[in-house]
Protein backbone atom coordinates (compact mmCIF):
# COMPACT_ATOMS: atom_id res chain seq x y z
CA UNK A 1 0.00 0.00 0.00
CA UNK A 2 1.56 3.33 -1.05
CA UNK A 3 0.55 6.09 1.34
CA UNK A 4 1.75 8.86 -0.99
CA UNK A 5 -0.35 12.02 -0.54
CA UNK A 6 -2.90 10.27 1.66
CA UNK A 7 -2.16 12.76 4.46
CA UNK A 8 -1.06 16.35 4.74
CA UNK A 9 0.49 18.78 7.18
CA UNK A 10 -2.10 21.47 7.84
CA UNK A 11 -0.70 23.40 10.79
CA UNK A 12 2.68 24.39 12.24
CA UNK A 13 3.46 26.36 15.38
CA UNK A 14 6.13 27.16 17.94
CA UNK A 15 6.30 28.54 21.45
CA UNK A 16 8.36 31.58 22.24
CA UNK A 17 11.90 30.29 21.77
CA UNK A 18 15.45 31.41 22.50
CA UNK A 19 18.60 30.73 24.47
CA UNK A 20 16.80 31.04 27.82
CA UNK A 21 13.02 30.92 28.15
CA UNK A 22 11.82 30.59 31.77
CA UNK A 23 9.03 28.11 31.06
CA UNK A 24 8.73 24.41 31.79
CA UNK A 25 9.22 21.68 29.20
CA UNK A 26 5.48 20.97 29.43
CA UNK A 27 4.43 24.60 28.97
CA UNK A 28 6.70 24.99 25.96
CA UNK A 29 5.13 21.82 24.53
CA UNK A 30 1.58 23.05 25.13
CA UNK A 31 2.27 26.47 23.57
CA UNK A 32 3.65 24.81 20.44
CA UNK A 33 0.55 22.60 20.21
CA UNK A 34 -1.83 25.54 20.67
CA UNK A 35 -0.18 27.57 17.90
CA UNK A 36 -0.08 24.63 15.47
CA UNK A 37 -3.77 23.84 16.06
CA UNK A 38 -4.66 27.52 15.58
CA UNK A 39 -2.54 27.70 12.41
CA UNK A 40 -4.56 24.77 11.03
CA UNK A 41 -7.78 26.62 11.76
CA UNK A 42 -8.89 23.78 14.02
CA UNK A 43 -9.82 23.48 17.66
CA UNK A 44 -8.54 20.95 20.17
CA UNK A 45 -11.78 19.02 19.80
CA UNK A 46 -10.80 18.25 16.21
CA UNK A 47 -7.64 16.49 17.40
CA UNK A 48 -7.82 12.76 18.18
CA UNK A 49 -4.14 11.76 18.11
CA UNK A 50 -1.05 12.98 19.95
CA UNK A 51 2.58 12.02 19.39
CA UNK A 52 5.54 13.58 21.15
CA UNK A 53 9.30 13.45 21.50
CA UNK A 54 10.19 11.99 24.90
CA UNK A 55 12.06 14.83 26.66
CA UNK A 56 15.24 13.06 27.75
CA UNK A 57 16.45 16.00 29.84
CA UNK A 58 13.46 15.34 32.13
CA UNK A 59 14.80 11.86 32.89
CA UNK A 60 12.76 8.66 32.77
CA UNK A 61 9.33 10.05 33.54
CA UNK A 62 6.63 7.70 32.38
CA UNK A 63 3.30 8.77 30.98
CA UNK A 64 4.55 12.07 29.57
CA UNK A 65 2.32 11.83 26.50
CA UNK A 66 -0.77 11.01 28.58
CA UNK A 67 -0.19 14.03 30.82
CA UNK A 68 0.31 16.23 27.76
CA UNK A 69 -3.04 15.01 26.41
CA UNK A 70 -4.70 15.87 29.73
CA UNK A 71 -3.11 19.31 29.87
CA UNK A 72 -4.37 20.00 26.33
CA UNK A 73 -7.84 18.69 27.20
CA UNK A 74 -7.69 16.31 24.25
CA UNK A 75 -9.34 12.91 24.11
CA UNK A 76 -6.97 10.90 21.96
CA UNK A 77 -7.51 7.54 20.30
CA UNK A 78 -3.85 7.23 19.34
CA UNK A 79 -0.84 8.41 21.37
CA UNK A 80 2.83 7.56 21.84
CA UNK A 81 6.06 9.08 23.13
CA UNK A 82 8.96 8.42 20.78
CA UNK A 83 12.72 8.69 20.99
CA UNK A 84 15.14 8.40 18.11
CA UNK A 85 16.84 11.69 19.00
CA UNK A 86 16.81 14.42 16.37
CA UNK A 87 15.22 12.01 13.89
CA UNK A 88 12.03 11.89 16.01
CA UNK A 89 9.99 14.86 14.68
CA UNK A 90 9.98 13.39 11.17
CA UNK A 91 9.31 9.90 12.54
CA UNK A 92 6.20 11.29 14.29
CA UNK A 93 4.82 12.68 11.03
CA UNK A 94 5.44 9.26 9.45
CA UNK A 95 3.70 7.44 12.29
CA UNK A 96 0.78 9.86 12.21
CA UNK A 97 0.37 9.12 8.49
CA UNK A 98 0.33 5.38 9.16
CA UNK A 99 -2.11 5.67 12.07
CA UNK A 100 -4.53 7.84 10.08
CA UNK A 101 -4.44 5.36 7.20
CA UNK A 102 -4.99 2.53 9.67
CA UNK A 103 -8.19 4.25 10.78
CA UNK A 104 -7.04 4.75 14.36
CA UNK A 105 -7.43 8.52 14.29
CA UNK A 106 -7.97 11.37 11.87
CA UNK A 107 -6.02 14.40 13.07
CA UNK A 108 -2.71 14.05 14.92
CA UNK A 109 -0.65 16.70 16.70
CA UNK A 110 3.08 15.82 16.61
CA UNK A 111 4.90 17.89 19.21
CA UNK A 112 7.96 18.39 21.40
CA UNK A 113 9.16 20.64 24.18
CA UNK A 114 12.72 21.28 25.25
CA UNK A 115 13.85 23.21 28.34
CA UNK A 116 17.63 22.90 28.67
CA UNK A 117 17.70 23.60 32.41
CA UNK A 118 14.40 22.41 33.86
CA UNK A 119 13.76 23.42 37.47
CA UNK A 120 13.35 20.53 39.87
CA UNK A 121 15.41 18.10 37.80
CA UNK A 122 18.89 17.59 39.21
CA UNK A 123 21.62 17.77 36.58
CA UNK A 124 23.15 14.38 36.90
CA UNK A 125 25.29 12.12 34.85
CA UNK A 126 23.12 10.09 32.48
CA UNK A 127 23.72 6.36 32.89
CA UNK A 128 25.32 4.37 30.13
CA UNK A 129 28.28 6.65 29.43
CA UNK A 130 30.78 4.21 30.94
CA UNK A 131 32.87 3.91 27.80
CA UNK A 132 33.06 7.65 27.04
CA UNK A 133 32.61 9.86 30.12
CA UNK A 134 35.60 8.51 32.11
CA UNK A 135 37.78 9.78 29.25
CA UNK A 136 36.24 13.26 29.45
CA UNK A 137 33.79 12.80 26.57
CA UNK A 138 30.22 13.61 27.65
CA UNK A 139 28.23 15.63 25.14
CA UNK A 140 26.73 15.45 21.67
CA UNK A 141 29.38 17.50 19.89
CA UNK A 142 32.56 15.51 20.57
CA UNK A 143 31.59 12.46 18.56
CA UNK A 144 30.88 14.71 15.57
CA UNK A 145 34.41 16.03 16.00
CA UNK A 146 35.68 12.45 15.67
CA UNK A 147 33.55 12.01 12.54
CA UNK A 148 34.79 15.33 11.13
CA UNK A 149 38.45 14.42 11.74
CA UNK A 150 37.99 11.09 9.98
CA UNK A 151 36.20 12.75 7.04
CA UNK A 152 38.98 15.35 6.73
CA UNK A 153 41.60 12.58 6.79
CA UNK A 154 39.92 10.37 4.20
CA UNK A 155 38.55 12.97 1.78
CA UNK A 156 40.47 16.19 2.38
CA UNK A 157 37.38 17.95 3.74
CA UNK A 158 38.39 21.27 5.33
CA UNK A 159 37.27 23.40 8.24
CA UNK A 160 36.54 26.20 5.73
CA UNK A 161 34.11 23.87 3.91
CA UNK A 162 32.32 23.21 7.20
CA UNK A 163 32.38 26.97 7.71
CA UNK A 164 30.58 27.40 4.38
CA UNK A 165 27.62 25.50 5.86
CA UNK A 166 27.45 27.88 8.84
CA UNK A 167 27.88 31.01 6.68
CA UNK A 168 25.18 29.95 4.21
CA UNK A 169 22.58 29.12 6.84
CA UNK A 170 23.31 32.33 8.78
CA UNK A 171 22.71 34.31 5.61
CA UNK A 172 19.31 32.63 5.35
CA UNK A 173 18.55 33.30 9.03
CA UNK A 174 19.13 36.99 8.37
CA UNK A 175 15.98 36.85 6.21
CA UNK A 176 14.01 35.26 9.08
CA UNK A 177 13.14 37.74 11.86
CA UNK A 178 12.07 34.81 14.10
CA UNK A 179 15.56 33.26 13.99
CA UNK A 180 17.58 33.16 17.19
CA UNK A 181 20.66 34.48 15.33
CA UNK A 182 18.74 37.14 13.30
CA UNK A 183 19.99 40.01 15.49
CA UNK A 184 23.58 38.76 15.31
CA UNK A 185 23.71 39.40 11.56
CA UNK A 186 25.69 37.62 8.86
CA UNK A 187 29.01 35.84 9.39
CA UNK A 188 31.97 35.24 7.09
CA UNK A 189 34.30 32.27 6.64
CA UNK A 190 36.89 34.29 8.54
CA UNK A 191 34.45 34.71 11.47
CA UNK A 192 34.04 30.93 11.44
CA UNK A 193 37.80 30.34 11.29
CA UNK A 194 38.35 32.80 14.14
CA UNK A 195 35.61 31.36 16.38
CA UNK A 196 37.01 29.45 19.33
CA UNK A 197 37.70 25.75 19.26
CA UNK A 198 35.18 23.70 21.21
CA UNK A 199 36.36 20.19 20.45
CA UNK A 200 39.02 20.30 17.77
CA UNK A 201 38.46 20.17 14.81
CA UNK A 202 35.00 21.71 15.51
CA UNK A 203 34.64 25.40 16.40
CA UNK A 204 31.90 27.36 18.11
CA UNK A 205 30.29 28.24 14.76
CA UNK A 206 30.17 24.56 13.75
CA UNK A 207 27.69 24.07 16.58
CA UNK A 208 23.97 24.88 16.88
CA UNK A 209 23.02 27.21 19.75
CA UNK A 210 21.19 26.13 22.89
CA UNK A 211 17.46 26.78 22.52
CA UNK A 212 14.52 26.45 24.90
CA UNK A 213 11.49 25.81 22.72
CA UNK A 214 8.35 23.86 21.98
CA UNK A 215 6.73 23.15 18.67
CA UNK A 216 4.19 21.07 16.79
CA UNK A 217 2.78 20.17 13.42
CA UNK A 218 -0.75 18.94 12.69
CA UNK A 219 -1.23 15.98 10.33
CA UNK A 220 -4.63 14.99 8.96
CA UNK A 221 -6.12 13.07 6.03
CA UNK A 222 -5.72 14.61 2.56
CA UNK A 223 -9.50 14.66 2.24
CA UNK A 224 -9.95 16.75 5.36
CA UNK A 225 -6.90 18.89 4.55
CA UNK A 226 -8.55 20.18 1.39
CA UNK A 227 -11.24 21.92 3.47
CA UNK A 228 -8.94 23.70 5.92
CA UNK A 229 -7.38 27.15 6.18
CA UNK A 230 -4.12 26.69 4.27
CA UNK A 231 -3.11 25.03 1.03
CA UNK A 232 -2.38 21.41 2.10
CA UNK A 233 1.22 20.26 2.15
CA UNK A 234 1.09 16.59 1.22
CA UNK A 235 3.24 13.87 2.73
CA UNK A 236 4.57 12.22 -0.44
CA UNK A 237 7.53 10.19 0.71
CA UNK A 238 8.99 9.01 3.98
CA UNK A 239 11.90 6.83 5.04
CA UNK A 240 14.13 5.82 7.93
CA UNK A 241 17.45 4.04 8.46
CA UNK A 242 19.13 3.00 11.70
CA UNK A 243 22.61 1.57 12.16
CA UNK A 244 25.93 1.84 13.91
CA UNK A 245 28.19 1.77 10.89
CA UNK A 246 30.82 4.25 12.08
CA UNK A 247 32.05 1.86 14.74
CA UNK A 248 31.44 -1.57 13.29
CA UNK A 249 33.90 -3.47 11.16
CA UNK A 250 31.64 -4.37 8.24
CA UNK A 251 29.88 -1.99 5.87
CA UNK A 252 27.34 -1.63 3.11
CA UNK A 253 29.75 -1.63 0.13
CA UNK A 254 27.93 1.33 -1.46
CA UNK A 255 29.14 3.61 1.33
CA UNK A 256 32.90 3.78 1.68
CA UNK A 257 34.48 3.82 5.11
CA UNK A 258 34.22 7.27 6.70
CA UNK A 259 30.81 8.01 5.19
CA UNK A 260 27.40 7.20 6.62
CA UNK A 261 24.87 4.61 5.56
CA UNK A 262 21.73 6.71 5.92
CA UNK A 263 21.02 6.33 2.21
CA UNK A 264 18.16 3.89 2.63
CA UNK A 265 16.14 6.56 4.41
CA UNK A 266 16.23 8.66 1.24
CA UNK A 267 15.89 5.76 -1.21
CA UNK A 268 12.65 4.63 0.42
CA UNK A 269 11.25 8.18 0.49
CA UNK A 270 12.21 8.97 -3.11
CA UNK A 271 10.72 5.66 -4.23
CA UNK A 272 7.45 6.29 -2.41
CA UNK A 273 7.11 9.84 -3.74
CA UNK A 274 8.21 8.92 -7.26
CA UNK A 275 10.59 11.87 -7.45
CA UNK A 276 14.33 12.20 -8.08
CA UNK A 277 17.04 14.38 -6.63
CA UNK A 278 16.75 16.95 -9.41
CA UNK A 279 13.04 17.40 -8.58
CA UNK A 280 13.81 18.78 -5.10
CA UNK A 281 13.14 22.54 -5.05
CA UNK A 282 14.08 23.19 -1.42
CA UNK A 283 15.76 21.06 1.28
CA UNK A 284 16.05 21.20 5.07
CA UNK A 285 18.99 19.13 6.34
CA UNK A 286 19.35 18.28 10.03
CA UNK A 287 22.29 20.49 10.99
CA UNK A 288 23.06 20.24 14.69
CA UNK A 289 26.69 20.43 13.53
CA UNK A 290 28.07 21.62 10.19
CA UNK A 291 29.75 18.30 9.38
CA UNK A 292 26.36 16.56 9.48
CA UNK A 293 25.15 18.47 6.42
CA UNK A 294 28.23 17.36 4.46
CA UNK A 295 27.78 13.68 5.32
CA UNK A 296 24.01 13.82 4.71
CA UNK A 297 24.52 15.26 1.21
CA UNK A 298 26.74 12.24 0.53
CA UNK A 299 24.58 9.63 2.25
CA UNK A 300 21.38 10.79 0.53
CA UNK A 301 22.95 10.84 -2.93
CA UNK A 302 23.07 14.59 -3.67
CA UNK A 303 26.78 14.12 -4.34
CA UNK A 304 29.34 11.32 -4.27
CA UNK A 305 30.89 10.14 -0.98
CA UNK A 306 33.69 12.50 -0.05
CA UNK A 307 32.38 15.38 -2.20
CA UNK A 308 30.05 16.97 0.35
CA UNK A 309 32.57 19.63 1.37
CA UNK A 310 33.13 21.00 -2.12
CA UNK A 311 29.39 20.72 -2.87
CA UNK A 312 28.69 23.19 -0.06
CA UNK A 313 31.69 25.41 -0.81
CA UNK A 314 30.45 25.93 -4.37
CA UNK A 315 27.37 27.69 -3.00
CA UNK A 316 24.82 25.10 -4.09
CA UNK A 317 22.90 25.27 -0.78
CA UNK A 318 22.34 29.01 -0.99
CA UNK A 319 19.04 30.62 -1.90
CA UNK A 320 19.37 30.94 -5.67
CA UNK A 321 21.66 27.88 -5.79
CA UNK A 322 20.72 24.50 -7.20
CA UNK A 323 19.59 23.07 -3.83
CA UNK A 324 18.50 25.94 -1.57
CA UNK A 325 18.68 24.50 1.93
CA UNK A 326 17.86 25.40 5.53
CA UNK A 327 16.16 28.53 4.28
CA UNK A 328 15.04 29.63 7.78
CA UNK A 329 18.61 29.28 9.11
CA UNK A 330 18.47 25.67 10.30
CA UNK A 331 19.42 24.46 13.76
CA UNK A 332 22.69 26.37 13.32
CA UNK A 333 21.07 29.80 13.03
CA UNK A 334 17.27 29.64 13.37
CA UNK A 335 17.72 27.83 16.68
CA UNK A 336 17.77 24.26 17.95
CA UNK A 337 14.12 23.44 17.27
CA UNK A 338 14.75 19.67 17.41
CA UNK A 339 14.21 19.27 13.66
CA UNK A 340 10.56 20.34 13.97
CA UNK A 341 11.70 23.70 12.62
CA UNK A 342 12.88 21.92 9.47
CA UNK A 343 9.43 20.42 8.83
CA UNK A 344 7.76 23.77 9.54
CA UNK A 345 10.04 25.68 7.15
CA UNK A 346 9.39 23.15 4.37
CA UNK A 347 5.64 23.67 4.94
CA UNK A 348 6.01 27.47 4.85
CA UNK A 349 8.04 27.26 1.63
CA UNK A 350 5.45 25.04 -0.07
CA UNK A 351 2.65 27.37 1.09
CA UNK A 352 4.61 30.29 -0.39
CA UNK A 353 4.75 32.22 2.92
CA UNK A 354 8.49 32.92 3.07
CA UNK A 355 8.65 36.42 1.54
CA UNK A 356 12.29 37.48 1.14
CA UNK A 357 13.61 33.94 1.51
CA UNK A 358 10.90 32.27 -0.60
CA UNK A 359 12.14 29.72 -3.16
CA UNK A 360 10.17 30.64 -6.27
CA UNK A 361 7.48 28.11 -7.22
CA UNK A 362 8.69 25.57 -4.64
CA UNK A 363 6.69 22.38 -5.18
CA UNK A 364 8.82 19.56 -3.73
CA UNK A 365 10.69 19.72 -0.41
CA UNK A 366 13.14 17.24 1.14
CA UNK A 367 13.51 17.24 4.94
CA UNK A 368 15.88 15.20 7.09
CA UNK A 369 16.25 14.27 10.74
CA UNK A 370 19.28 12.79 12.41
CA UNK A 371 19.76 11.28 15.83
CA UNK A 372 20.26 8.02 17.59
CA UNK A 373 22.80 7.30 20.30
CA UNK A 374 25.82 9.52 19.69
CA UNK A 375 27.62 9.03 23.01
CA UNK A 376 26.34 5.85 24.57
CA UNK A 377 27.90 2.62 23.35
CA UNK A 378 27.25 1.04 20.94
CA UNK A 379 27.32 4.39 19.14
CA UNK A 380 24.41 4.27 16.70
CA UNK A 381 22.64 6.52 14.23
CA UNK A 382 19.04 7.17 13.21
CA UNK A 383 18.10 8.90 9.98
CA UNK A 384 14.62 9.99 8.93
CA UNK A 385 13.41 11.74 5.80
CA UNK A 386 10.25 13.33 4.42
CA UNK A 387 9.35 14.43 0.93
CA UNK A 388 6.60 17.04 1.01
CA UNK A 389 4.68 18.36 -2.00
CA UNK A 390 1.99 20.93 -2.59
CA UNK B 1 28.03 22.67 32.96
CA UNK B 2 30.82 25.22 33.27
CA UNK B 3 30.88 26.99 36.59
CA UNK B 4 32.66 27.67 39.81
CA UNK B 5 32.82 24.81 42.21
CA UNK B 6 35.00 26.34 44.87
CA UNK B 7 35.38 24.57 48.19
CA UNK B 8 34.57 21.11 47.01
CA UNK B 9 35.82 18.87 44.27
CA UNK B 10 33.60 17.11 41.80
CA UNK B 11 35.12 13.75 40.92
CA UNK B 12 35.51 12.48 37.38
CA UNK B 13 32.79 10.02 36.43
CA UNK B 14 33.77 6.38 36.81
CA UNK B 15 32.14 3.38 35.15
CA UNK B 16 29.40 1.48 36.94
CA UNK B 17 29.71 -2.28 36.61
CA UNK B 18 26.69 -3.96 35.02
CA UNK B 19 25.76 -7.58 34.31
CA UNK B 20 27.22 -7.06 30.82
CA UNK B 21 30.34 -5.07 31.60
CA UNK B 22 31.58 -6.62 34.87
CA UNK B 23 34.08 -9.05 33.27
CA UNK B 24 35.52 -6.24 31.14
CA UNK B 25 36.17 -3.93 34.09
CA UNK B 26 37.40 -6.78 36.28
CA UNK B 27 39.91 -7.59 33.54
CA UNK B 28 40.99 -3.95 33.41
CA UNK B 29 41.50 -3.98 37.20
CA UNK B 30 43.98 -6.86 36.65
CA UNK B 31 45.50 -4.85 33.77
CA UNK B 32 44.19 -7.27 31.18
CA UNK B 33 42.18 -6.07 28.16
CA UNK B 34 39.42 -8.65 27.79
CA UNK B 35 37.18 -8.56 24.72
CA UNK B 36 34.26 -10.84 23.91
CA UNK B 37 35.05 -13.32 21.15
CA UNK B 38 32.29 -15.17 19.28
CA UNK B 39 32.96 -18.90 19.40
CA UNK B 40 30.90 -19.48 16.28
CA UNK B 41 32.04 -16.83 13.80
CA UNK B 42 35.19 -15.50 15.44
CA UNK B 43 33.99 -11.88 15.60
CA UNK B 44 35.46 -9.73 18.40
CA UNK B 45 32.79 -7.37 19.74
CA UNK B 46 32.72 -4.21 21.85
CA UNK B 47 30.85 -2.99 23.87
CA UNK B 48 30.06 -6.14 25.86
CA UNK B 49 26.67 -7.65 25.07
CA UNK B 50 24.64 -10.83 25.23
CA UNK B 51 25.03 -11.89 21.62
CA UNK B 52 27.17 -11.52 18.52
CA UNK B 53 25.91 -8.74 16.19
CA UNK B 54 27.42 -10.51 13.22
CA UNK B 55 25.87 -14.00 13.60
CA UNK B 56 23.60 -13.69 16.70
CA UNK B 57 25.41 -16.53 18.45
CA UNK B 58 25.38 -16.50 22.24
CA UNK B 59 28.49 -18.70 22.47
CA UNK B 60 30.99 -16.20 23.78
CA UNK B 61 34.35 -16.30 25.47
CA UNK B 62 36.27 -13.44 27.02
CA UNK B 63 39.78 -13.38 25.64
CA UNK B 64 42.78 -11.22 26.50
CA UNK B 65 43.66 -9.33 23.32
CA UNK B 66 47.01 -7.91 22.25
CA UNK B 67 46.20 -4.40 23.44
CA UNK B 68 47.74 -3.06 20.24
CA UNK B 69 45.97 -1.01 17.64
CA UNK B 70 45.86 2.26 15.71
CA UNK B 71 44.35 5.70 16.23
CA UNK B 72 41.12 5.72 14.18
CA UNK B 73 40.15 9.33 14.94
CA UNK B 74 41.01 11.91 17.61
CA UNK B 75 39.87 15.23 19.04
CA UNK B 76 41.14 17.89 21.42
CA UNK B 77 38.76 19.25 24.05
CA UNK B 78 38.97 23.01 24.62
CA UNK B 79 35.56 23.31 26.27
CA UNK B 80 34.66 22.27 29.81
CA UNK B 81 31.70 19.88 29.58
CA UNK B 82 32.25 18.65 33.13
CA UNK B 83 34.01 20.58 35.91
CA UNK B 84 36.18 17.60 36.85
CA UNK B 85 38.00 17.93 33.53
CA UNK B 86 38.56 21.70 33.69
CA UNK B 87 42.14 21.38 34.82
CA UNK B 88 42.96 18.92 32.01
CA UNK B 89 42.08 21.28 29.17
CA UNK B 90 43.22 20.96 26.43
CA UNK B 91 43.00 17.16 26.56
CA UNK B 92 42.61 14.55 23.85
CA UNK B 93 39.91 11.94 23.35
CA UNK B 94 40.68 9.40 20.65
CA UNK B 95 39.00 6.38 19.11
CA UNK B 96 41.41 3.47 18.86
CA UNK B 97 40.82 0.46 16.65
CA UNK B 98 42.31 -2.67 18.19
CA UNK B 99 44.17 -5.03 15.89
CA UNK B 100 41.37 -7.53 16.58
CA UNK B 101 38.79 -5.09 15.11
CA UNK B 102 36.79 -3.32 17.84
CA UNK B 103 36.87 0.46 18.22
CA UNK B 104 36.81 2.18 21.60
CA UNK B 105 37.04 5.67 23.09
CA UNK B 106 40.16 6.42 25.09
CA UNK B 107 42.85 8.99 25.88
CA UNK B 108 46.29 8.90 24.26
CA UNK B 109 48.92 9.28 26.99
CA UNK B 110 52.69 9.74 27.02
CA UNK B 111 52.29 11.82 23.86
CA UNK B 112 51.80 15.52 23.04
CA UNK B 113 48.36 16.29 21.63
CA UNK B 114 49.88 17.77 18.48
CA UNK B 115 51.80 14.54 17.78
CA UNK B 116 48.67 12.36 17.52
CA UNK B 117 47.68 11.27 14.01
CA UNK B 118 45.23 8.89 12.37
CA UNK B 119 46.91 5.55 11.89
CA UNK B 120 49.36 6.07 14.77
CA UNK B 121 50.31 2.65 16.26
CA UNK B 122 49.43 2.47 19.96
CA UNK B 123 49.40 0.00 22.84
CA UNK B 124 47.25 -0.23 25.94
CA UNK B 125 48.33 0.83 29.42
CA UNK B 126 46.08 0.90 32.51
CA UNK B 127 45.47 3.87 34.79
CA UNK B 128 44.29 2.83 38.24
CA UNK B 129 41.37 5.00 39.45
CA UNK B 130 40.62 3.00 42.62
CA UNK B 131 40.79 -0.62 43.81
CA UNK B 132 38.01 -1.73 41.44
CA UNK B 133 38.47 0.47 38.38
CA UNK B 134 41.39 0.86 36.02
CA UNK B 135 40.90 2.69 32.74
CA UNK B 136 42.51 1.35 29.59
CA UNK B 137 44.39 4.16 27.86
CA UNK B 138 46.82 4.02 24.98
CA UNK B 139 50.35 5.26 24.37
CA UNK B 140 52.51 5.33 21.25
CA UNK B 141 53.73 1.82 20.49
CA UNK B 142 57.30 1.37 21.65
CA UNK B 143 59.35 -0.15 18.90
ZN1 LIG C 1 29.35 -14.45 15.72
Amino acid sequence: MNLKETCAIVGVGFSEFGKKVPKSTMTLTLEGCKRAIEDAGLTKDDVDGLLLVLPSQEGERHGWVCRTCSHLGISSTFSAGLDIGGATPIAMVQMATMAINAGMCNTVVCCYGWQNSPMGIPLSMPPGLDFTAPYGDLAALPFKAQVARRHMHLFGTTSRQMGAVAVTFRRHACMNPQAQMYEKGPITIEDHQNSRMIVEPLRLLDNAPITDSGGAVVVTSAERARHLKHRPVYISGMGQAHSGEFMRPWRDPRYPEGTFEGGKAAEIAFGMAGVRHKDIDVAQFYDGFTILVIIELEAYGFCKPGEGGSFVEEGRLELGGELPSNTAGGLLSEGHLMGMGHIAEAVRQLRGECEERQVKDAEVAFVTGYGGSPHEYPISFSYSTLILTR
Amino acid sequence: MVGKFEGFEIPKPIPALTEDTKPYWEGCARHELLIQHCQDCGHFRFPPSGLCPKCMSTNTEWVAVSGKGQVYSWTIFHYVYHPAYAKDIPYNVAIVQLNEGPLLHTNIVECNNEDIYIGMPVEVIFEDVNDEISLPKFRPLSK
